[in-house]
């Protein structure tokens, strides 16, 4: 490929600290220094423009099983309005796998991370991401509330099985990590608990949310993958939930620790709907635990849909359904459950909510420890980042919006008082270098020589939202996909994983399992290259040991 | 047996897909239907009716949009195969045909054993089985037999959920203690499961039961397994989902994704004389198209034996047997790769359809 250069942009790099007019050079897909004695095959002008790494989209429900249920459940969701360009085949297919890719490559998002793929349902999350096109992928896998853990933490199994147990799943579902959603909470929902807070007791298994998820926070620690466990806590939604954050966090013992949408944790119960924002008081909390990272899971005010693997919440849900309808899946461990939701400016719950992100975000000091997610689509669609950036960005903004608040939302959330605005370079620690280092991504997130070329270069104007929901320019793998925000042809991105080593003791110790429990081989299970539609779909993450 | 037939008579393979790629993209609303295929054919088929602007249908669209127009209006709940043999202590199974709509349920479901999880474990499970097929049913020993046709399932299901919310039904007195009892089974359940397929039952009876779901949910917990439609209904399904947001059913014709259950119906588009050119895809057992009209230029993928005398035909080899294919699973609800039992070097319909998409440029349809 040949030597390219991007002349004289607003350079904005906080993982090299760059934030000034400069060049970036890149050849054969990747980032390159300023070469001695060769001058660049093109050569761009992109000044006035600002140039950063692609972004890292950290949590985002966009492959498997419970978002194709969404996608049948909700047809009058997503109806497609608009005919395709040519060269991007169902482009415009509202939420299919290709628009997916389509829309975050014209915002100049390059990375996104899927954080909830179940192990038994891995390779449908694997085939829809070969059908997203441009951008690089990747998954969670989900463990926590599946009997072959639990019964090892029953029977006070040594570490060693359970890092084991652990690092094989996670290599072979081939995933960037392990996420843990409502630990314990879901295999007691199937007992017919309808409640599940931290130290509450797993039926049969004696065991609380808190020990298991140390457990798995241990062990994601000890067979060396660089993401921190990634947890969904308990009692999601539920006003006064503060104190299961607050409790979470204390439980957390200082090791790493990744919290998924705390938004919707952040409530507590005052006023007169025994409702408020909570976010204030978790801010502080996460400022004084820097073990800690989180993600916000924005409310955006729009008609969207609930999917997750939390399944108890999700049936505690179905009554406030928008529209009434719903599905209600009891997996093989997590499963999930899809609710309908429509979030209302003028709905006093759904407003507290949104001032509870927004004081998430603008109160927790680090940029790198807090990622914007919407939790997408649970908190409003991803296509929002563009809108929830520029309200980070303008108190003025934020104002005009608080003005059209029920007025008795301002009493319970300390939103009005924040002046913070991000800058740029704030945006970008959240988007690109504090998220490549959440994932121990080393050569993306950035724009040193040796990383990815992964470019979004973006035109400055009054609208910010429109500034980075429609991307200028963007290079990926140093292929220009995107000009004056519109995708112009696919190219196929890679599926990103990691493979821990562990002891292979443990693999026939799951066949047995598998047999003796299903009469099925474990293999069943697998994501073999050979199910995948084209070759090279993966490319492998080094593990931090 | 020849690889590809015109009207009966050998041509050669790359020829055969020439001439389908020129009846297909010289057609004014193509459609392509059955789709008997793995997903990897799906796929190939979706993005074939996508570039000529056509609409795409699976062979059993219908017992497949039971099952969603249920979820889509009501909403579902469903669990494994294999949740079903490890938790449920209580096992209804509902209508005819099961075993045949799914020959492996028996052992799957483990019903002649007890569950393994909760404190149900190990205690003899409940199986219920309402309007079987003939002696179905004795192939589960005590399960507790209802007589019942096809036809009265829904108004079996109404009255039990009648009774379960406490509502008087005009029965009488016998009838109404023995649905009673039943009733009373199932509250009493800790994991219940009802066990379906949609190949027949109608939408009433699907919504009946997902209702009583609703309600047993209040206090207990219940569920439900659907079993897939045939020649890969389930996985065809997903594959279009992620690929086009919607079911088959789907058509192109702007340029984007439509569903209209009925407006894509196959035999309906062909009958009607929408469209004017069908690629009919069966690959596992090459069943035939159920529209009537025989002048519709036809293009055939399907196995050996199938060989029809109108038409193109071109020969695929069979999905998981004489190639690995990835499949749903009925056991797992999942996803797997199955791999190839007796293979053989017969294209795939994936390969086939690639074929004839090579000679489609966009540049004939733009
Ligand atoms: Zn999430």
């Amino acid at each position: 490929m040949a030597l390219t250069v991007l002349r004289g942009g607003h350079i904005v790099d906080p993982a090299t600290g760059q934030d000034a007019i400069g060049d970036v050079w890149f050849e054969d897909g990747r980032i390159v220094e300023r070469p001695e004695g060769r001058s660049a095959d093109h050569e761009i002008d992109v000044s006035g423009h600002i140039v950063m790494a692609g972004a890292i989209d950290i949590h985002s429900h966009i492959a498997g099983g419970n978002v194709n249920t969404a996608r049948l459940l909700l047809p009058e969701l997503h109806r497609a309005i608009r005919a395709r360009l040519a060269d991007t085949p169902l482009s415009t297919a509202k939420w299919s796998s290709y628009e997916t890719g389509r829309l975050y490559a014209q915002m100049g998002f390059t990375t996104v991370v899927e954080p909830a793929m179940a192990p038994h349902h891995a390779l449908q999350t694997h085939l829809e991401f070969n059908d997203v096109p441009i951008i690089d992928k990747g998954a969670l896998t989900v463990l926590g509330n599946d009997d072959f853990l639990l019964g090892m933490l029953r029977d006070g199994e040594k570490d060693g099985a359970i890092n084991d147990y652990v690092a094989q799943t996670v290599e072979n579902t081939r995933s960037l990590g392990l996420k843990c959603i409502n630990p314990g909470g879901v295999e007691a929902f199937k007992e017919n608990m309808r409640a599940f807070g931290l130290d509450d007791v797993v039926p049969f298994y004696g065991l609380t949310s808190r020990q298991i998820f140390q457990a798995l926070q241990k062990s994601t620690q000890a067979v060396g993958i660089a993401h921190p466990l990634h947890l969904h806590m308990n009692n999601l939604g539920l006003a006064g939930n503060i104190d299961t954050a607050l409790a979470t966090i204390d439980a957390a013992q200082g090791l790493p620790l990744h919290l998924a949408h705390v938004q919707f944790y952040a409530y507590g119960k005052e006023g007169k709907n025994g409702f408020s924002s909570a976010g204030a008081l978790f801010a502080e909390k996460v400022n004084a635990n820097p073990n800690v990272s989180v993600d916000v899971g924005q409310v955006m005010f729009s008609d969207t849909v609930t999917i997750s693997s939390d399944v108890l919440k999700q049936f505690n849900s179905l009554p406030g359904a928008i529209p009434k309808k719903g599905a209600i899946f009891d997996g093989d461990a997590n499963g999930g459950g899809i609710v309908p939701y429509a979030y209302k400016i003028s709905n006093y719950y759904n407003a507290i909510q949104w001032a509870a992100g927004l004081e998430l975000f603008l109160l927790i000091d680090n940029p790198e420890q807090v990622f914007f997610t919407t939790d997408h689509p649970n908190g409003g669609p991803f296509t929002t980042y563009p809108e929830l950036f520029a309200l980070l960005m303008s108190a003025d903004l934020r104002a005009q919006h608080l003005a059209r608040l029920p007025a008795d939302v301002l009493e319970h959330t300390t939103l009005p008082s924040i002046s913070r605005e991000y800058t740029l370079y704030e945006i970008a620690q959240m988007s690109r270098s504090g998220a490549a280092k959440l994932f121990g991504f080393v050569d993306r997130g950035r724009l040193s020589p040796g990383a990815v070329a992964d470019i979004a270069v973006y035109k400055p104007g009054r609208d910010v939202a429109g500034m980075f929901r429609r991307a200028a320019l963007v290079f990926k793998d140093g292929a220009l996909v995107v000009r004056d925000g519109q995708v112009s042809h696919y190219t196929r991105g890679k599926t990103l994983h990691i493979r821990p080593r562990y002891d292979q003791q443990i693999t026939n110790r799951l066949d047995s399992y598998y047999d003796d429990l299903y009469g099925l081989p474990r293999s069943i299970f697998d994501v073999p290259d050979a199910a995948l539609p084209h070759k090279d779909a993966f490319a492998e993450v080094p593990c931090r040991i | 047996m020849e690889t590809a037939t015109l009207d009966g008579k050998a041509i050669a393979l790359g020829d055969a897909y020439k001439h389908a790629a020129k009846i297909l993209s010289g057609a004014a609303f193509p459609l392509v239907a059955g789709l008997g295929a793995d997903v990897a054919g799906a796929r190939a088929a979706i993005l074939l009716a996508e570039r000529l602007k056509g609409a795409f249908d699976h062979l059993a669209s219908r017992e497949t949009l039971a099952d969603i127009d249920v979820k889509r209006s009501f909403g579902m709940f469903t669990t494994t195969a294999n949740e079903a043999r490890l938790r449920g202590d209580c096992v209804v199974l509902i209508g005819p045909g099961l075993t045949r709509a799914w020959p492996g349920m028996l052992e799957r479901l483990a019903l002649a054993e007890p569950p393994r999880r909760g404190a149900q474990a190990q205690q003899p499970r409940k199986v219920i089985w309402v309007g079987p097929e003939g002696d179905e049913a004795n192939a589960v020993p005590g399960a507790k037999v209802i007589p019942a046709s096809v036809q009265e399932l829904s108004g079996v299901l109404a009255a039990w959920r009648a009774r379960f919310g406490g509502r008087p039904v005009a029965l009488g007195a016998e009838k109404v203690a023995l649905i009673d009892g039943l009733v009373e089974t199932l509250r009493n359940a800790r994991f219940g499961v009802f066990v379906w397929s949609a190949s027949t039952l109608d939408p009433l009876a699907i919504e009946m039961m997902q209702a009583l779901v609703i309600e047993l949910n209040a206090t207990t917990r219940f569920t439900g397994v659907h079993i897939g439609g045939r020649s890969g209904a389930s996985g065809v399904t997903q594959a279009a989902g992620w690929m086009t947001g919607f079911p088959p059913r789907t058509g192109f014709g702007r340029g984007y994704p439509e569903h209209d259950p009925w407006r894509f119906e196959s035999s309906r588009l062909v009958d009607s004389g929408e469209a004017d050119a069908a690629l009919w895809i069966s690959a596992f057992d090459g069943e035939k198209p159920s529209w009537s009209r025989a002048d519709i230029p036809l293009i055939t993928l399907a196995p050996a034996h199938t060989s029809p005398s109108r038409g193109l035909f071109i020969k695929v080899g069979q999905p998981g047997v004489t190639h690995d294919a990835v499949l749903m699973s009925q056991e797992t609800g999942g996803m797997t790769l199955r791999k190839a039992s007796a293979p053989t070097d017969a294209p795939s319909v994936a390969q086939a359809i690639g074929a004839i998409m090579a000679e489609v440029s966009e540049g004939a349809w733009r």
